[in-house]
């Protein structure tokens, strides 16, 4: 075959059968009137059913259809990759102490080949916390992956390891790019990407675990498991672990290294709380609370750059005419569909921008030195607990301004909200133990 | 709860106080409103060969091109939101997404007059991947006769791969089905496409069916 490659350790679709004979299983598998998806493991209905006949999987669609007419072919995984004599890291930054801490515990426990979790609040910089057991992982040969489940932060990761890791090739993929699979021993991909493998990894990174619900969701539990080799095993990256890995870590089922502390040592902010009285009938009328007006105003006065997070996308054009009326001026809105996205939140880098109008989208992965946060609607059901810690999170991201202020403007406090606040207070106890402050 | 067939988030269905009355069946509602909103229907004033939404009733500038008299209506407008959906019903191959646009077109389909509705035909090697014909998806137990069939050899390229260009000088790649001319004799016929680009696939269709005897032709795309 001419691209054995392809087949290293992924299950490849085809309708006609490979020259060669290859591993194979079919797509969907039918037995006794049930079908089920041998990818996804997606369970198929009548109504999955073409007019040709077939059945066809709608869970993992966007990988490429599979239909009964597929096969899936491969070929078990070689690790094709030497030992290499010394160590691929050419990263030159400097671990902080705390950092240096939850580094070796986490490469002592890679060797040891046990799954574990590094729960890191935001901002402990757990990327480069990762570096030495990466190094020390693709020093023995092994295949590794490092997952994620949104497409932007695959895109920002993979220049960044590729800098750390520079004679190490790396393979990215992800739903919307063009260019084909090739075989390497470093791959950064989108955690639905994950099905397509088969026993391949020897160490695979879930980053962000808690942002789509890996822990209850069959599909991407599937992925993980089979990615991973049997001898092989993950971790798994959390700033704000569900109840379902709280109760793995409790039961000790998965080994836990704890970074409470942002990378410049400082607690997380904690969120105050503004009661605000049916906020969103008078957002009809073009007000908005006076609290915040005056809040906002304060902020374009001192010239502290800031994120208002809002619950929904709807809200954002009253919102930001209101803004206008009320003098606070300078700033844009942008949401997950917004075709200017990128340039938006580039000028917010920049700071050729004065503040944000967002909706949760950019609550995870996007940095901005030295910003206050503000939230609008805190108690909506589109703030989960883990949503609202990592917006507080995004407060002061900046070794010279640590502290951020976080403020949280709601109907009634919510029980995410009160959860949230549980969960800061939390890590905060846990990070002056460590001598955060 | 259920969930929208193409977003696959929950529908929180509202019920009219009418419907809460009636004591009836609600009808299901399986595409959630920001999908409906994802596509643009086409309203208000349009070119009249094309179909196209235009401020002016008058003929567009790619028809003045043609200015051969075909009559094209078409549903939606073909921006972003209807390339969105034709990706993952066609091109993905996502049939049950068909439903999405199956009651404007039944509605469409019912305020046209016609007699008989001819469907623009798939090659049979597209139509075997796919597993449908895109076109006949869409229709509700509408009745149609399949009298165009591709030639054999035209598919060498598909073509959305075409530059414009080329497409317009493609030859044609439809033929009449052998009962054609006893089917069309005399009839008014309607064409159903799903979209109308530079109209010269549907200028083709059009050249047949003249050829079969039909007495008028008219076409019908989801979208321009
Ligand atoms: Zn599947
Ligand atoms: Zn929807
Ligand atoms: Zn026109």
């Amino acid at each position: 075959m001419d691209n054995d490659e392809q087949f290293f350790g992924r299950w490849v679709p085809s309708s006609r059968p490979p020259l060669e004979p290859l591993a194979n299983r079919e797509a969907i598998e039918q037995s006794r009137g049930s079908a089920q998806c041998t990818r996804c493991g997606h369970r198929l209905t009548v109504a999955d059913q073409l007019p040709n006949g077939a059945l066809y999987c709608r869970q993992c669609l966007q990988l490429g259809r599979l239909t009964t007419h597929h096969k899936l072919y491969t070929i078990p995984e070689p690790n094709q990759f030497p030992m290499m004599t010394e160590s691929p890291l050419t990263w030159s930054g400097q671990l902080k102490p705390q950092q240096v801490v939850a580094a070796t515990a986490i490469r002592e426990l890679v060797a040891t080949k046990r799954n574990q979790l590094l729960w890191a609040v935001t901002g402990a910089g757990k990327t480069e916390i990762l570096y030495p057991a990466l190094a020390w992982a693709l020093q023995q040969g092994w295949r590794v992956a490092w997952a994620s489940p949104r497409v932007d932060v695959c895109l920002e990761l993979a220049p960044r390891l590729a800098r750390a890791f520079a004679g190490v090739p790396q393979a990215v993929l992800h739903g919307k790019q063009e260019h084909s699979y090739t075989y390497r021993q470093l791959t950064i991909c989108t955690t639905h990407q994950l099905l397509r493998f088969q026993a391949a990894f020897d160490w695979l990174i879930v980053d962000e675990v808690d942002a789509f619900p890996l822990t209850t969701s069959p599909m991407l539990q599937r992925a993980v498991k089979q990615a991973q080799k049997p001898s092989g095993s993950h971790i798994f990256l959390t700033a704000t672990p569900g109840p379902h890995l709280q109760k793995l870590v409790a039961q000790r089922k998965i080994a836990v290294t704890y970074v409470p502390l942002r990378y410049h040592g400082y607690l997380l902010p904690q969120m105050k709380v503004h009661l605000c009285w049916q906020w969103r009938q008078r957002l009809l009328k073009g007000q908005l609370p006076g609290q915040l007006v005056r809040q906002l105003r304060e902020y374009q006065r001192t010239g502290q750059r800031f994120l208002l997070f809002v619950p929904h996308i709807a809200d954002l054009p009253p919102i930001a005419a209101a803004l206008d009326q009320a003098g606070v001026v300078g700033g844009v809105t942008v949401h997950a569909a917004d075709a200017e996205r990128a340039e938006k939140v580039q000028a917010m880098r920049d700071g050729r921008c004065q503040f944000l109008v967002t909706t949760t989208i950019l609550e995870r992965g996007v940095t901005f030195p030295n910003v206050a946060v503000v939230i609008l609607g805190g108690d909506d059901a589109v703030f989960s607990t883990a949503a609202l810690v990592q917006i507080a999170g995004r407060a002061g991201r900046h070794a010279a301004h640590p502290r951020g202020e976080v403020t949280c403007y709601c109907q009634s406090q919510s029980r995410t909200i009160q959860q949230a606040r549980a969960m800061i207070n939390h890590l905060n106890r846990q990070g002056r133990q460590q001598g955060g402050q | 709860m259920p969930l929208c067939v193409w977003c696959n988030r929950a529908i929180s269905q509202t019920v009219t106080l009418t419907q809460l009355l009636s004591w009836g069946q609600f009808p299901v509602q399986e595409v959630c409103e920001a999908c409906q909103e994802r596509l643009t229907r086409i309203t208000g004033s349009c070119c009249p060969q094309c179909g196209r939404q235009q401020r002016a009733a008058t003929i567009c500038h790619d028809c003045e091109r043609w200015h051969d008299g075909v009559v094209n209506r078409a549903l939606f407008q073909y921006d972003a939101g209807f390339k969105a959906y034709m990706q993952q019903y066609k091109f993905q191959g996502d049939y049950a997404l068909r439903v999405v646009v199956q009651a404007a077109l039944a509605q469409a389909l019912q305020r046209t007059t016609y007699d008989v509705l001819v469907p623009v035909p798939v090659d049979a090697a597209t139509r075997q991947d796919r597993g449908f014909n895109q076109v006949t998806g869409w229709l509700t137990g509408q009745p149609f006769f399949q009298v165009l069939e591709v030639v054999a050899d035209h598919k060498e390229r598909p073509q959305s791969a075409k530059t414009r260009a080329e497409r317009l000088v493609t030859p044609q790649p439809f033929s009449l089905a052998p009962n054609a001319c006893k089917l069309l004799h005399q009839r008014r016929v309607l064409l159903l496409d799903d979209v109308y680009t530079t109209g010269r696939t549907i200028r083709h269709a059009i050249d047949q069916i003249n050829l079969s005897g039909a007495k008028a032709v008219t076409s019908l795309t989801l979208a321009r």
